[in-house]
């Protein structure tokens, strides 16, 4: 079974303005407050008018309090700040249910809150030529337990124990942008307790 | 790609519906049910004239859920190869005609939460038998189809019958435009945009979408399979010493075959590899429409996938 | 001769499962060479000699009773191995016309098909099901038409759309399958899927099965084989249930090797569906025990050199690494040396 290397895993790239659209939504999540002000500098460089861009963020502790100010008075027509990524993506959801072709979604922050982000757009049918998303922040993983169907998150191990079914699952590179997580398979059914050392690796 | 997957069908109406445009209805020749299509597809017809075969695709127009016949409409083009002049001019009600099973490379996108369609003239055809596929479904749609009035009178009163206001019709006069512009500038997302018609509007409806931001994943317009036919062309299997002619709808690993030298092969389709073989001399080019060979094999010139390759010039010997 | 289908398999627990030496001579062994690795092996599905297991395009045979209850008892458990997004309904059409046509035609006495219009009536005799249905009307089926239909076919079935130069996965049976997961691959691209396949993509076969299928046309089906290692006849081998039957793995010794380790070939068929333009990969898996394998001296000789050859990363992918050496000591001496014939016939 392979667990690195599988190609399923998303690449990401720096976040950079898409000028074929018309109105551009930005959202992220703490650190993720860097790569969106490089992307709103490089938006006005390039004449992308400050009103036709609109910020949503989530004020994670990954980003430092000068970083949330910042972001408040950020260069953008409209800005919204949340406390967490529930509220956020609430408030995402309403505005796609009232946005128009011609807009574009940049997404920033650590891969587990993107995943969420992606998926809430796919299902306005936000194409994968209408997102971008860079990742930074924790590399924690959300997991799925292909045994139970439930979600661990915050996975920074190479094995963890399933939240729900306390199997302990070794994380694969198998990602699914449909449930927005990696796969997690049981370690030890061949022979019940062979382990391998348990080690941070998404970190 | 093969062309031996033809079948027969019988004309059995034959309609001018405008001084350019014949509308033709084809059954299977062996009395079966048609087979089925989704909309937006289109059949190669083949036309067997005096000097040539003639290889020409036509949209569906009826719909995918009334298999008795297929119809097509065929504007006549003078300029053309030839094959629509041939059947303004050749085909009768009763003649026998092949026919390939039906393609479709301008489809329904089936996520799409809203279709917004614009046709022009004859490019009504496809987009008829796409309209039919949706009244089934449960999303929205709308189509913008413009006329030369009254020319395609017909046409636009069978759409308004079938699909009510969902269909507009427009008058292609200067007060009677379409909105092209204002139609795409404020759609909701997850709208799909649609075009067939003449090469103007098909362009209009691009610049507008693109200018109104649509990311192209969001833009459809017609496309046809492109004539499976080539040059004719000689080779020498040197190995088996016999000299073999290539016709135009035939590929070289069917010339090969039909020689009766064995030749490898596995998918027949420029993929697998299997049929891979050296080119010993080459006086032309070779026209590589394979998946296999890299692009350095290729412009070595001295590999060559016979199930889909082909040559141009006077010359070719194979090591086989 | 056609197949006497067996009434008492089970495919768990006691695992009541053989091959008739019928069954065990039409055995699609996937190496047409002494050795393996992955490649386009894609050919057109046209008609293979009579009695062989392509003389169909839907191969039905005498573990059909066995393999549809098998269905039962995971779909009971695990309702998920079925499923299929709402715009695949024209699709899930197709595969039912697809396949009642196409097995009534082929094996008359044990499935009919009678229509009238839209008003269909289907028999299948084999499982004492009878319906009558208007094509195309949902609600006159007990089931949706796709779980309908494969819960009376062997096999699984995978149904893709076709977007934007891609294929997704969006409808599906996969009651069987060698260790993937339906419900966690649902909506992945053709890449996607097969991201955890090793070494092919770097071999550029996913860019070129991709280039080659986005243009199938209808009535010009393809297939290919493919094939793992299996411990037990065991048809679930899926991710969901490896907590189950992952220890099996471990079970195999010198003695238990020839009955218990077995080759699984997939005969992959590939249709593009008229109605909704998808794509209908199909997966019909054939199970032989290496004792079985064996009696065919050829195939010994060569699966012995092909297990003992295969690449790592072939070996850790299929899973095999707890018993492969189990296989290839029980197989050696029956290897003596001498070369065998060209393609995979007996002999
Ligand atoms: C289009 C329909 C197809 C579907 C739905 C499909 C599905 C799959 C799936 C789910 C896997 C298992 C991946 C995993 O480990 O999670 C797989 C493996 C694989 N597929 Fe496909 N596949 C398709 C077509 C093809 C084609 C046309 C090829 C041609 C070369 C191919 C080659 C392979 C190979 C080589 C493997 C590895 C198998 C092994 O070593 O056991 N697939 N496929
Ligand atoms: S037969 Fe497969 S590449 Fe030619």
């Amino acid at each position: 079974m392979l667990i690195r290397g599988i190609k399923s895993k998303p690449v990401y790239t720096p976040l950079a303005p898409d000028l074929g659209g018309r109105t551009h939504l930005l959202v992220g999540f703490g650190v993720g407050a860097e790569p969106l002000t490089r992307l709103m500098a490089d938006c006005t460089l390039a004449g992308v008018t400050k009103a036709s861009r609109r910020l949503l963020y989530v004020t994670d502790k990954s980003a430092s309090m000068a970083m949330h100010e910042m972001m408040r008075h950020a260069d953008a027509g409209e800005v919204q700040l949340f406390k967490d990524s529930a509220s956020l993506l609430s408030e995402f959801e309403t505005i796609l249910k009232a946005s128009i072709m011609g807009t574009r979604l940049y997404v920033a922050g650590p891969e587990a809150f993107m995943g969420l982000v992606m998926r809430i757009a796919a299902r306005f049918n936000l194409n994968r030529d209408e997102i971008r998303a860079e990742e930074c922040g924790s590399p924690a993983r959300r997991v799925h337990c292909i045994h139970c169907r439930a979600a661990t998150e915050d996975v920074t191990t190479n094995i963890v124990q399933c939240v729900d079914c306390q199997r302990w699952l070794v994380v694969r590179d198998h990602y699914s942008r449909r449930l927005a997580a990696y796969m997690g398979v049981m370690i030890d059914a061949e022979v019940p307790g062979e382990l391998p050392p348990i080690e941070e690796v998404f970190v | 790609m093969s062309h031996s997957h033809t079948f027969a069908v019988t004309v059995t109406a034959i309609t001018q519906v405008t001084p350019l445009i014949k509308h033709f209805v084809l059954k299977a020749a062996d009395g079966a049910q048609m087979p089925s299509f989704s909309g937006g597809s289109h059949v190669v017809v083949v036309m067997k004239g005096a000097t040539r075969v003639y290889r020409n695709p036509y949209s569906l127009l009826s719909s995918p859920n009334d298999l008795s016949a297929y119809e097509i409409a065929v504007r006549r083009a003078d300029q053309s190869r030839g094959g629509s002049v041939f059947m303004h001019d050749h085909v009768t009600v009763g003649m026998t005609l092949q026919i390939a099973h039906p393609v479709n490379l301008f489809q329904l996108d089936k996520l799409a939460l809203k279709h917004v369609l614009f046709a022009g003239g004859v490019g009504i055809t496809a987009i008829a038998a796409q309209l039919e596929d949706l009244k089934m479904g449960a999303v929205p749609y709308e189509l913008h189809y413009s006329v030369r009035a009254p020319d395609h009178a017909a046409f636009a009163d069978r759409l308004l019958a079938r699909h009510g206001d969902r269909v507009r019709i427009y008058h292609d006069s200067a007060e009677h435009r379409i909105d092209i512009e204002g139609l795409v500038a404020a759609q909701p997302l997850g709208t799909h945009v649609y075009v067939c018609g003449p090469t103007p509007m098909i362009g209009r409806v691009l610049a507008s979408a693109r200018a109104a931001g649509w990311a192209e994943s969001h833009i459809h317009w017609e496309q046809f399979s492109a004539p499976p036919v080539g040059d004719p062309f000689d080779v020498f299997l040197k190995k088996s010493n016999v000299k073999v002619s290539v016709l135009p709808d035939q590929s070289l690993l069917e010339a090969i075959e039909d020689a009766g030298v064995d030749a490898p092969y596995l998918c027949r389709g420029g993929v697998c590899g299997e049929c891979k073989c050296r080119v010993l001399e080459v006086d032309g080019v070779l026209v590589h429409n394979d998946h296999y060979l890299s692009p350095e094999e290729k412009a070595s010139g001295t590999l060559i996938m016979p199930c889909v390759s082909r040559a141009h010039g006077k010359n070719l010997v194979l090591d086989l | 001769m056609s197949a006497v289908f067996k009434t008492d398999e089970t495919f768990r627990d006691d695992f009541k499962y053989s091959n008739s030496p019928r069954a065990i001579r039409r055995f699609p062994l996937p190496f047409v060479e002494d050795k393996y690795m992955y490649s386009v092996n894609i050919e057109p599905h046209v008609p293979g000699p009579k009695d062989s297991i392509t003389e169909f395009q839907f191969d039905v045979d005498e573990h059909y009773i066995g393999e549809c209850r098998d269905r039962e008892i995971v779909l009971k458990e695990d309702p998920l191995r079925y499923q299929a997004l709402p715009h695949m309904m024209s699709a899930q059409w197709d595969v039912l016309e697809l396949l009642m046509n196409h097995m009534s035609k082929d094996y008359p006495e044990q499935f009919s098909l009678s229509k009238q219009g839209n008003r269909w009536s289907w028999h299948n005799k084999l499982l004492n099901i009878k319906n009558e249905f208007t094509f195309g009307d949902p609600s006159t089926l007990p089931r949706e038409p796709l779980d309908y239909i494969t819960r009376q076919a062997q096999g699984d079935f995978v149904v893709m759309d076709q977007r934007d130069g891609d294929f997704y996965i969006e409808a599906g049976m996969v009651t069987t399958p060698a260790d993937w997961s339906m419900d966690f691959d649902m909506g992945m691209s053709f890449k996607e899927w097969h991201g955890p396949v090793p070494l092919a993509h770097e071999l550029n076969v996913f860019d070129r099965a991709l280039k080659f299928l986005l243009n199938l046309r209808i009535n010009e089906p393809v297939r290919r084989l493919n094939w793992t290692m299996t411990v037990n006849p065991r048809l679930d081998t899926s991710p969901e249930f490896y907590p189950r039957w992952g220890s099996d793995r471990a079970s195999v010794t010198a003695d238990n090797v020839a009955d218990k380790a077995h080759i699984r070939v997939e005969l992959q068929g590939l249709w593009r569906l008229p109605r909704s333009n998808a794509m209908l990969f199909g997966i019909r898996c054939y199970l032989i025990s290496i004792r079985e394998l064996a009696t065919i001296p050829k195939w010994a000789r060569r699966t012995h050199r092909t297990l003992r050859d295969l690449h790592p990363a072939l070996v850790d992918y299929k899973g095999l690494t707890r018993y492969r050496d189990h296989v290839v000591n029980w197989l050696a001496p029956l290897d003596d040396g001498s070369p065998t014939t060209s393609g995979n016939a007996p002999e």
